[in-house]
């Protein structure tokens, strides 16, 4: 459906932005480029500067330092109206003294006569909008009498009217519950696919991240800690923050000697910009442990606190000797059937895989 | 004044019957005693010699001259206000700035300062013996004692009733909606046509009833700076106190019941607004 001039999608190449609030630095020297038509998620705790950054793309409060590149053009200096970008703010940020069909219309209204379509073309776009967000037929409600998704949907279909040279999201599900957020997860991904617009979204959810965006940007204390693919950040964490970030890992204290480390009953090599002697942390996710049958004791032994049989792997928490918290590991199917792993039961563990970095 | 129903409370948890009909009944007797009975003392006063003396004392060239000079002051107070209040919480809620705690505070002194006090500074400033005073008699300027006077006081008194409802919405909305507007496209003042003012509109509009009210009504500030001259610069409410001094009852309750009338119309479309847009007033009404 061709709800936008299909220009060719922009790429933005972002350098050295900086911008503070008071003694607080919200954004410290981050540059990064957006392929064109890419979706592109910005990941990281709150208060770590992603949604300042997207603020800055936007035009909204612009950085005091460092430079924007739409394509070849600087936009740096390019005022809100000139960059063409459509927002969709966290709170939707809809006007409620007008309905759905003027809200979404409102872009194209204010346009200079010049450029301004006639009203019978504006009405025309208005309503093909929103049949692409599905809400045919609403057009002359008002937002209070919308829920939130489809508030959401308007939002969308408004920044989308003023045919934008990309789209801008800022926490577009996080005032959503779990189950329309999931719905509008798998939406938005149809969105970006028909428009072909370049896309960034700001989230905390690490999970949203990974599941729509092409790349994702994770951002902490006003920098980039890594970007990547979302299997490239998941598989190969530049950093531990990016590793504890992403979540569902668990955290080993371990010793780096002679370029090798000690991690739950197995040897790992190090990399060697971590030092080949010294204080290390490893990470292991819970798929990359398995449960030692053997009657002889190797690896590391763990007392079994519970079982949780749901879905295609069974998750077991364990608690290990000297170690505050228990530990979740997953363990196919079949392993329960053999009787062995029950609660209060003592197995033996062992990592498969880790990553480890100097410690400090 | 505002009712405001809460839900009804566990009977075990609330007062005997008695206590309850013992409370409802002191209200509405006290209600009764100082507000109904006055309000309707006024309007009986004013007809007690029947409707033809009511329109005559009206009528009279000094009663039209102060009602016209109340509408007068009214028109140029009130808008000035609406500008004024405007800007005032426009840059309290969308900007931050130091001091900003402070500036709503100055906004509210009117509030408490006497308005006597208010009067008496403006004698000071440009009455014949204030700081101003030389310079404005060499280029013949009056403000004391004229209607640029009586405007300058009623503004001061009434200049915290628009603001103080616009302050607490417009920093409850925050600057989302401009910055989605702009975002599209829409120039400054669009934007503030399209999206701040209709985001607003009621609490501004109930604002400005309030503003009306008190500047139509004003007396202590105006009383001091009018300097009473008949058919010049008596306002309604300064008619009123001169016919009563002169004993001229009847046409002091007269043009009374005007400003009574006037009180119980804002009354009515006051409640009317919080009765259709309570909501959106409920975020104002903080104070």
């Amino acid at each position: 459906m061709d709800v936008t001039e299909k220009s060719a999608p922009i790429r933005i190449d972002v350098k050295d932005l900086r911008k503070s609030f008071g003694a607080f630095a919200a954004l410290d020297g981050v540059s990064f480029t957006v392929q064109p038509g890419e979706l592109l998620a910005l990941l990281g705790p709150s208060g770590s500067g992603k949604t300042t950054l997207l603020r800055a793309i936007a035009g909204l409060s612009p950085a005091e330092q460092g430079t924007i590149h739409f394509n070849d053009e600087d936009a740096t200096t390019l005022s809100l109206r000139e960059r063409r970008v459509g927002f969709v703010f966290q709170h939707y940020a809809l006007f409620r003294h007008m309905t759905v069909f003027d809200n979404i219309a409102f872009g194209l209204r204010v346009r200079p006569r010049r450029e301004r379509p006639a009203e019978s073309e504006i009405t025309q776009r208005a309503r093909r909008l929103l049949e692409f967000v599905q809400l045919g037929g609403l057009e002359k409600r008002f937002p209070a009498q919308l829920s939130g998704g489809q508030r959401q949907r308007v939002a969308l279909a408004r920044a989308l009217a003023i045919e934008p040279n990309l789209l801008l999201l800022d926490e577009p599900f996080g005032a959503l519950d779990a189950k329309v957020r999931k719905e509008l997860r798998a939406w938005l991904k149809d969105v970006h696919r028909e428009t072909g617009l370049t896309t960034l979204f700001v989230t905390h959810d690490q999970e949203e991240a990974l599941e729509l965006a092409d790349r994702v940007v994770i951002m902490r204390n006003g920098r980039i800690e890594q970007i990547g693919t979302p299997s490239e950040v998941y598989e190969e964490p530049a950093t531990p923050f990016v590793c504890e970030f992403l979540g569902n890992v668990s955290k080993f204290d371990c010793t780096i000697r002679d370029g090798e480390a000690e991690v739950a009953g197995s040897l790992f090599p190090v990399g060697e910009e971590n030092g080949l002697n010294g204080p290390g942390v490893a990470y292991v996710r819970p798929h990359e442990f398995e449960i030692v049958i053997d009657e002889h004791g190797e690896g590391l032994p763990a007392t079994v606190k519970s079982v949780r049989p749901f879905g295609p792997t069974v998750s077991v928490e364990l608690v290990l000797a000297g170690r505050d918290g228990p530990i979740e590991i997953a363990v196919p199917r079949e392993l329960i059937g053999l009787g062995d792993v029950q609660p209060h039961r003592v197995v033996h563990i062992r990592a498969t895989a880790a990553r480890i970095f100097a410690a400090g | 004044m505002q009712f405001i129903s809460t839900s009804p409370r566990l009977a075990n948890v609330s007062e005997p019957l008695t206590v309850r009909f013992l409370l409802l009944g002191l209200t509405l007797v006290y209600l009764l005693a100082m507000l109904v009975l006055p309000l309707g003392v006024i309007f009986v006063e004013a007809f007690r010699k029947g409707y033809e003396t009511y329109a005559a004392s009206l009528l009279t060239d000094d009663s039209i001259a102060a009602i016209q000079l109340t509408l007068l002051v009214a028109a140029i107070a009130v808008p000035a206000n609406v500008v004024f209040g405007l800007a005032a919480s426009w840059s309290i809620a969308k900007y931050d700035f130091k001091g900003k705690s402070f500036l709503i505070t100055l906004i509210d002194l009117p509030f408490s300062v006497s308005p006597v006090v208010a009067g008496l500074i403006y004698v000071l400033m440009f009455g014949a013996q204030g700081y101003l005073g030389p310079y404005l008699q060499a280029h013949h300027i009056q403000i004391i004692f004229a209607v640029p006077g009586i405007v300058l006081a009623t503004i001061f008194v009434t200049f915290p009733f628009v603001a103080r409802q616009l302050i607490p919405l417009m920093q409850a909305q925050g600057s989302d909606d401009e910055e989605a507007a702009l975002s599209l496209g829409a120039s400054g003042l669009r934007t503030f046509f399209s999206v701040t003012l209709p985001n607003v509109r009621w609490a501004l509009l109930y604002g400005v009833l309030l503003c009306n009210a008190r500047a139509m009504g004003e007396f202590g500030a105006v009383s001091i700076v009018s300097g009473h001259i008949r058919g010049k610069t008596n306002t309604m409410p300064l008619h009123v106190e001169i016919l009563y001094n002169e004993y001229n009852f009847v046409a002091a309750f007269a043009v009374a019941s005007l400003l009574a009338f006037l009180a119980l119309v804002t009354l009515g479309l006051k409640s009317a607004l919080e009765w259709r847009y309570g909501g959106e007033l409920a975020v104002s009404r903080g104070h």
